[in-house]
C-alpha cells in the first residue's frame, strides 16, 4: 500500500518585516519540506527561535506563508482565505504552548470546550453541546461540576487537559502540538503526554508534536526533525536520532541534555555546542551552523548544504556527509 | 542499616485510628477545585469593597442618585416653582421675636414673618418709610411695627422704640436649603440639576461604551488601513475643542440640554477608542485569541467574546474617570451660559445665577458647588477603586 | 567518595531553621514554605528540587528576606555566620546582601538595568560594597569578571547595554555582578530555566567550574532533575512547602526514598525508554497552599497512601547516611504491604 501524507510541507518560507527597517526580515522559516503520515507522529525539535513555532503557525494558517505550499489531506491550502480555510479549521487543530494564555479567562470551561463546537455548528442542539463537552471533560479526566469553572481557577496540568478538549471535541484528524508540556511542571507533562497518546491511539490521529526537549520527543514521535535558524538540517526515525545522529548540530543538542543519572552525568565527555545562535534577521551564509560547527569546512560556509537521503529515509544538511 | 535507623528514629507518636489501611483517594477528589467559585464580576467586587474610599465614592454616587431620582416626590415645590415674596431666604433665618411674632429681614429690606418652627408666613407690607431715621413702619396683626435698618445688624424696635438686639437663629423648614433670587426652592432645584448631571453622565456613559469601544475595537483588530483611517478621524474629533462643537451645535438646534449632549455625545469617545485600540492591539496577539481564530470562529465571536470582555478591565475605569469629566463639562458649558435655559436648572446654571447675588447670599453658589464635588469626588474614588481591583498587577 | 565525607564535615555556612514563610492575600493566606530546616555546607553544591508552588523559591528568598509586600517569615531562623538573619536589624542585613550572600535570577533581563552598559552595573556592585575602590582599578576588576564568566571580548563588551546580548549572556553577566562581592554564597534560583539547552549547557559548565575555582558555597534552585544531577553534590526535594527528602545525590537517583521522588523520577522518559509502554505519571494536582492537605502533602496524589499519611505529618527519618525522608512508610510499625521501601530493605 502506498504511504497516506496527512500533512505535506513543501518548501515552505515564512519572513517578518522588522519595524523601522524596510530592507530587512527575519528568516523565521526558510525552505522547510517535509511530511508526515496518516496517523504518525512526527516531532519537531530546536531551540528557542529556531523557527518552529513559526512553521507551526503557518501549517494552520494563522500566519500567511511567504512562499512555498502546505497541502493537508491532499487539498492545497496554503493561500487560502478567511472563508475557505473554515474546512481546514475543522480537519486540523492546534494545542498551544502556555495554558494560562491560551484559555481565555473570562469564560467557563463549558463554552470554551463548546467554542469549536459552535463555530463549526456541529451540534444540532443547546443538549448536543453539552452533551459533548461533557463527554471530552470525562474523557480528559476533568469531572462535570469543572463545566462551570473559569479557566483560572485550575491548575497549569488541568488548564492543559481543557486545551486537549477543546482542540479535540470536533474530532479533527491532525493535531498541532506546539510544546504542549514545556509549561508544565514535570510531574504533569507525562499526565499529558499520555492522554495525547491515548487519543492518537483510539482515534488514529496525526500529530504534528513541537518540543525543545529531545528525550520527550523521542519517545512520543514516530520521526523527528531538527531545526536551525528557520531550517531543516535533519529527519529521521525517532529510534535514530539517539542512535545515530549525523548533524554536529543534532549531536551537539544531544550532547546538552541534562542526563538524570548522576553518575552517567559526570562521565559526560562530549562537548556541546559553543557560542550562541546567530540572529535570524541576517543569518550566516552557506551552512547557518558553520558559526558554531566543530567541524565546520570552507565549503560550509560558502554553500548551503541540501538535505539528502542517507538511507532508510534517514536525510540530513551537511557537506560532511 | 536498620540498626543504625532504629536508633535514629525521632519521636512520633500514631493517633490516626487505623492508620496502615490505604488512604481513600479517587480521581474526584484529586481533581477537586478546594478555591471558592467566583466569577470574574464577584471577584472584581470582592476587591472593590475590600478598600474604603471606593465603597465610600460608591455610596456617595448612590445617594445622590436617591436625591435627583427619588427626592422629587417627597419635595413640597417643584424647581420652577417661584414665590416672588420669598426672594434669596437662606437656609437659617437670623429671626427677631417682636410683638408675639418672629420676623427675618432680608438683604432688600424686605420684612418676612416666620412662626417659631421657621416655616415662612408670609410678607409683612410696609405703610411707611422714615429716610431720616432710616426706619420703616409697617403693619402687622392690626397693629405697627418698626423695622431699623440705621445699624448693621438691622433689627425690629420693641415698643419703647428701643432695638431688640438679641435674634434667634431658625432653621428655614419652608425652604430647607433655601431659596433663589427668584423665589425658587433650591433643594427641588439642586435634585434637578442633579439629574442633568446624572443624565449627561448616563449619556457620556453610553457613548463611550457603544461607539468608543466598539470604533476602538475594530479599527484595532483590522488593523493596516482601516485602522489607520479611523484613528486619523480621532485625531481630526480630538482637534475641535468642545466648546466650538457646542456652539456650532447651538446654531442649527436652540441652546439647552440637547446641544450639550449632543456635543458630548459626538466627541466624548474618543479617549476611549483610543484605550480600547490600544488594549485590543495587545490583546489580539495573545494565544487564546490565536487558539480562537485556529478554532474557526467567526470576526464576531472573537470581539464580542474573547477581546472585548478582557478589555472590560481598562474600559470600565477610562469610563468612570470620564463621567465626571463629562459632568464637570456639562457644568462648565452650562456656567458660561451655553447650556440650559430657564426655568430648567444644571448645576452650572445655578452656579451662574447665584453670582449675581454672592455676597448676600453664598448659600447659593455652595450648595450646587457642593453636589458637583461630591459627585466628582464619588466617581472618582469608584474608577481609583475599580482601578485597583481590576488591575491583576496589584493583586496580592 | 572521600571528597563527599569531607564536604560533610565542614562546617555549616548557612542554616536554615524551622523557616515558614506565608503571602497574605485577599484570597486567603498562602503558606508557601512551611517548617523547613536545612543547612549548607562551606564549599557545598545544594540543589533544591521541586516543581511550581512547592515553596523551592520562596525559601531562598526568604534568606535574603526579598519577600515583597506581601510574605512574611511566620516563623523560625536564618543563622548565617553566627547571626540571625532574620532578626538581624536592616542595616546589616544590607551587609550581607550581595556581599555575602548572592543571588542570580531566572530571568536576567528584568534584573537589569536597561539604561546602563553592563560594565558600569558590576562596577556599581564593587562600588556598593568597596566605595573606596581607584577608578582604573574598579574597571580592571570588572574586565576580570566579565573574562571570568566567559564573555568574549570584554573591552568590546564593556560599554555594551542589556539588550545588545543574549539570553546566555546576559545571565552571565549576571552570574559576574552576583561575584562581584566575592560571596561566601550564592543562591541560583532557575538561572537556567529560560535558556536553550546548549545554552544551559554552557552556563551548568560555567558554574561547576567557579565552584571548583572559588569552592564558594551554592544553592542551586531547579525543577529540573537533569541538571541537578549534572551539578549538585546533595539535593534537597520539596513539594508542598515542605521537604519530602534529603540526600546526597547518587542515593537520591539510585535510592529514592519518598514515593514523591520516585515518581518524578519515573514520570521522565529515559533513553531506552518502551515507545509502547505509557509514561508513569503522577495523578492529580499540585496543593493549593491556602489550603494545604492535613498531614503529608502529597497524600492525595501517592499511590501508596494511609490513613495516618492524610491526618498527620510524617517524622523526618533518617534513611542512610545522610539521608532524610519524610514517609510514614519508613517507620517500623508501617505493613510490608504496598509498601517500596520493606521489600527492598527486607522485613524489620
Amino acid at each position: 500500500m502506498e504511504k497516506q501524507y496527512m500533512l505535506e510541507v513543501k518548501n515552505l518560507v515564512k519572513h517578518f518585516p522588522v519595524s523601522g527597517n524596510k530592507h530587512a526580515v527575519v528568516h523565521a522559516v526558510e525552505d522547510v519540506s517535509f511530511r508526515v503520515e496518516k496517523g504518525k507522529i512526527f516531532g519537531l525539535v530546536g531551540e528557542s527561535g529556531c523557527g518552529k513555532s513559526t512553521c507551526a503557525r503557518t501549517i494552520i494558517r494563522i500566519y500567511q506563508p511567504t512562499a512555498g505550499n502546505i497541502i493537508v489531506d491532499g487539498e492545497d491550502v496554503s493561500y487560502k482565505k478567511n472563508r475557505e480555510l473554515q474546512a481546514l479549521r475543522r480537519k486540523m487543530q492546534m494545542i498551544f504552548q502556555d495554558p494560562y494564555a491560551s484559555l481565555n479567562a473570562r469564560m467557563t470551561v463549558h463554552d470554551i470546550i463548546a467554542e469549536p463546537l459552535r463555530a463549526h455548528k456541529v451540534a444540532s442542539s443547546r443538549q448536543e453541546v453539552s452533551e459533548r463537552v461533557y463527554d471530552m471533560l470525562d474523557k480528559v479526566g476533568l469531572s462535570h461540576e469543572h463545566a462551570n469553572r473559569y479557566a483560572h481557577e485550575f491548575s497549569g496540568g488541568q488548564r492543559q487537559r481543557i486545551g486537549v478538549a477543546r482542540a479535540l471535541v470536533i474530532e479533527p484528524e491532525i493535531v498541532i502540538c506546539d510544546e504542549p508540556i514545556s509549561a508544565l511542571d514535570v510531574s504533569i507533562q507525562a499526565q499529558v503526554v499520555n492522554l495525547l497518546k491515548d487519543f492518537q491511539y483510539e482515534r488514529g490521529l496525526t500529530y504534528l508534536f513541537i518540543a525543545h526537549d529531545l528525550s520527550m520527543v523521542r519517545y512520543v514521535s514516530d520521526e523527528i526533525g531538527v531545526m536551525y535558524l528557520g531550517q531543516l538540517v535533519e529527519i529521521c526515525a525517532a529510534a535514530e536520532i539517539y542512535e545515530h545522529p549525523l548533524h554536529p548540530y543534532t549531536k551537539g543538542l544531544l550532547a546538552a541534555i541534562p542526563i538524570p543519572v548522576p553518575k552517567l552525568a559526570r562521565q559526560k565527555v562530549v562537548s556541546s555546542i559553543e557560542g550562541d545562535i546567530p540572529s535570524p534577521i541576517s543569518p550566516p551564509p552557506g551552512c547557518h551552523f558553520h558559526t558554531r560547527c566543530p567541524y565546520a569546512k570552507p565549503i560550509c560556509r560558502e554553500q548551503e548544504p541540501e538535505l539528502r537521503d542517507m538511507g532508510g529515509g534517514h536525510q540530513v544538511a551537511c557537506h560532511l556527509y | 542499616m536498620n540498626e543504625m535507623m532504629r536508633q535514629s528514629l525521632p519521636d512520633y507518636q500514631i493517633q490516626t485510628p487505623d492508620p496502615w489501611a490505604a488512604l481513600p483517594v479517587n480521581a474526584e477528589s484529586r481533581e477537586k477545585l478546594w478555591s471558592k467559585s467566583r466569577t470574574f464580576v464577584g471577584d472584581v467586587w470582592f476587591r472593590f469593597r475590600s478598600k474604603f474610599t471606593s465603597i465610600f465614592g460608591f455610596i456617595l454616587i448612590v445617594l445622590v442618585l436617591l436625591f435627583a431620582l427619588v427626592g422629587p416626590y417627597f419635595a413640597t415645590f417643584t424647581y420652577s416653582e417661584q414665590n416672588l415674596d420669598f426672594v434669596n431666604t437662606p437656609p437659617v433665618f437670623r429671626a427677631i421675636n417682636c410683638s408675639g411674632g418672629y420676623f427675618y429681614i432680608t438683604d432688600k429690606l424686605k420684612v418676612l414673618e416666620i412662626d417659631a418652627q421657621g416655616h415662612l408666613v408670609g410678607k409683612v407690607e410696609s405703610i411707611a418709610e422714615d429716610y431720616e431715621k432710616k426706619q420703616v413702619t409697617l403693619s402687622y396683626q392690626g397693629g405697627e411695627i418698626i423695622m431699623d435698618y440705621s445699624q448693621s445688624p438691622y433689627t425690629m424696635l420693641d415698643e419703647n422704640g428701643e432695638r431688640i438686639e438679641e435674634a434667634k437663629h431658625i432653621w428655614n423648614r419652608t425652604y430647607l436649603l433655601g431659596s433663589d433670587n427668584l423665589g425658587r426652592d433650591m433643594l427641588a432645584r439642586l435634585m434637578f440639576g442633579a439629574r442633568v448631571s446624572l443624565l449627561v453622565a448616563v449619556v457620556a456613559a453610553l457613548t463611550n461604551l457603544v461607539i468608543g469601544v466598539l470604533f476602538g475595537s475594530i479599527s484595532a483588530y483590522c488593523g493596516g488601513m482601516v485602522d489607520a483611517v479611523m484613528m486619523r478621524i480621532v485625531d481630526v474629533i480630538n482637534t475641535v475643542p468642545l466648546t466650538l462643537y457646542v456652539i456650532l451645535i447651538m446654531v442649527v438646534l436652540d441652546a439647552g440640554l440637547l446641544s450639550i449632549i449632543l456635543a458630548l455625545g459626538t466627541v466624548y469617545w474618543v479617549n476611549m477608542a483610543r484605550v480600547v485600540r490600544g488594549e485590543i492591539l495587545s490583546l489580539k496577539e495573545r494565544d487564546f485569541v490565536l487558539a480562537s481564530r485556529t478554532l474557526g470562529s467567526s470576526t464576531a465571536t472573537i470581539l464580542f467574546r474573547h477581546l472585548i470582555p478582557n478589555a472590560m478591565g481598562p474600559i470600565l475605569v477610562t469610563l468612570t474617570m470620564l463621567i465626571p469629566s463629562a459632568i464637570f463639562m456639562e457644568a462648565f458649558l452650562s456656567f458660561i451660559g451655553l447650556g440650559l435655559t430657564a426655568p430648567l436648572a444644571s448645576l452650572g446654571t445655578m452656579c451662574n445665577d447665584a453670582l449675581a447675588t454672592l455676597r448676600t447670599s453664598p448659600y447659593q453658589l455652595f450648595e450646587p458647588a457642593l453636589l458637583i464635588c461630591i459627585l466628582m469626588f464619588g466617581f472618582n474614588f469608584v474608577g481609583d477603586g475599580l482601578r485597583d481591583a481590576l488591575d491583576p498587577k496589584l493583586k496580592k | 567518595m572521600a571528597m563527599e565525607t569531607e564536604r560533610k564535615d565542614a562546617a555549616a555556612i548557612l542554616s536554615v531553621e524551622h523557616l515558614s514563610t506565608s503571602f497574605f492575600t485577599s484570597n486567603g493566606r498562602v503558606n508557601a514554605v512551611r517548617d523547613v530546616s536545612f543547612s549548607l555546607r562551606q564549599g557545598e553544591m545544594l540543589g533544591i528540587v521541586g516543581e511550581s508552588g512547592s515553596g523551592k523559591t520562596v525559601s531562598s528568598l526568604s534568606i535574603l528576606q526579598l519577600l515583597g509586600g506581601s510574605g512574611r517569615i511566620t516563623d523560625g531562623k536564618i543563622i548565617f555566620d553566627g547571626t540571625d538573619l532574620v532578626s538581624a536589624p536592616k542595616k546589616q542585613l544590607r551587609n550581607v546582601r550581595g556581599a555575602r550572600i548572592a543571588m542570580v535570577f531566572q530571568d536576567p533581563m528584568s534584573s537589569l538595568n536597561p539604561l546602563m552598559p553592563v560594565g558600569k552595573q558590576i562596577g556599581e556592585m564593587i562600588k556598593t560594597h568597596q566605595p573606596k575602590i581607584k577608578a582604573d582599578e574598579l574597571r580592571s576588576e570588572v574586565l576580570r569578571l566579565l573574562g571570568l564568566v566567559h564573555i568574549p571580548e570584554p573591552e568590546k563588551r564593556y560599554h555594551s547595554y542589556p539588550h545588545e546580548f543574549s539570553g546566555g549572556m546576559r545571565q552571565r553577566v549576571m552570574i559576574a555582578i552576583a561575584l562581584a562581592c566575592k560571596p561566601d554564597v550564592l543562591i541560583a534560583d532557575e538561572p537556567t530555566t529560560a535558556l536553550d539547552v546548549t545554552i544551559q549547557d554552557q552556563i551548568l559548565k560555567l558554574l561547576r567550574s567557579l565552584r571548583d575555582e572559588f569552592q564558594t558555597s551554592v544553592i542551586f534552585i531547579t525543577h529540573d532533575l537533569g541538571v541537578v544531577a549534572e551539578l549538585c553534590s546533595r539535593v534537597i526535594v520539596m513539594y508542598g512547602g515542605k521537604i519530602m527528602e534529603e540526600a546526597l545525590v547518587d542515593d537520591l537517583y539510585e535510592n529514592p526514598a519518598h514515593p514523591y521522588t520516585m515518581g518524578l523520577l519515573a514520570s521522565v522518559p529515559n533513553v531506552a525508554q518502551d515507545k509502547q509502554k505509557r509514561l508513569q505519571s503522577i495523578p492529580g494536582s499540585p496543593p493549593d497552599m491556602i489550603r494545604p492537605p492535613a498531614g503529608c502533602p502529597f497524600a492525595p496524589r501517592c499511590s501508596y497512601a494511609r490513613n495516618i499519611c492524610g491526618a498527620q505529618e510524617a517524622p523526618r527519618i533518617q534513611v542512610g547516611e545522610s539521608h532524610f525522608s519524610r514517609c510514614w512508610l519508613w517507620v517500623p510499625e508501617a505493613p510490608a504491604e504496598n509498601n517500596p521501601f520493606r521489600k527492598a530493605g527486607g522485613e524489620a
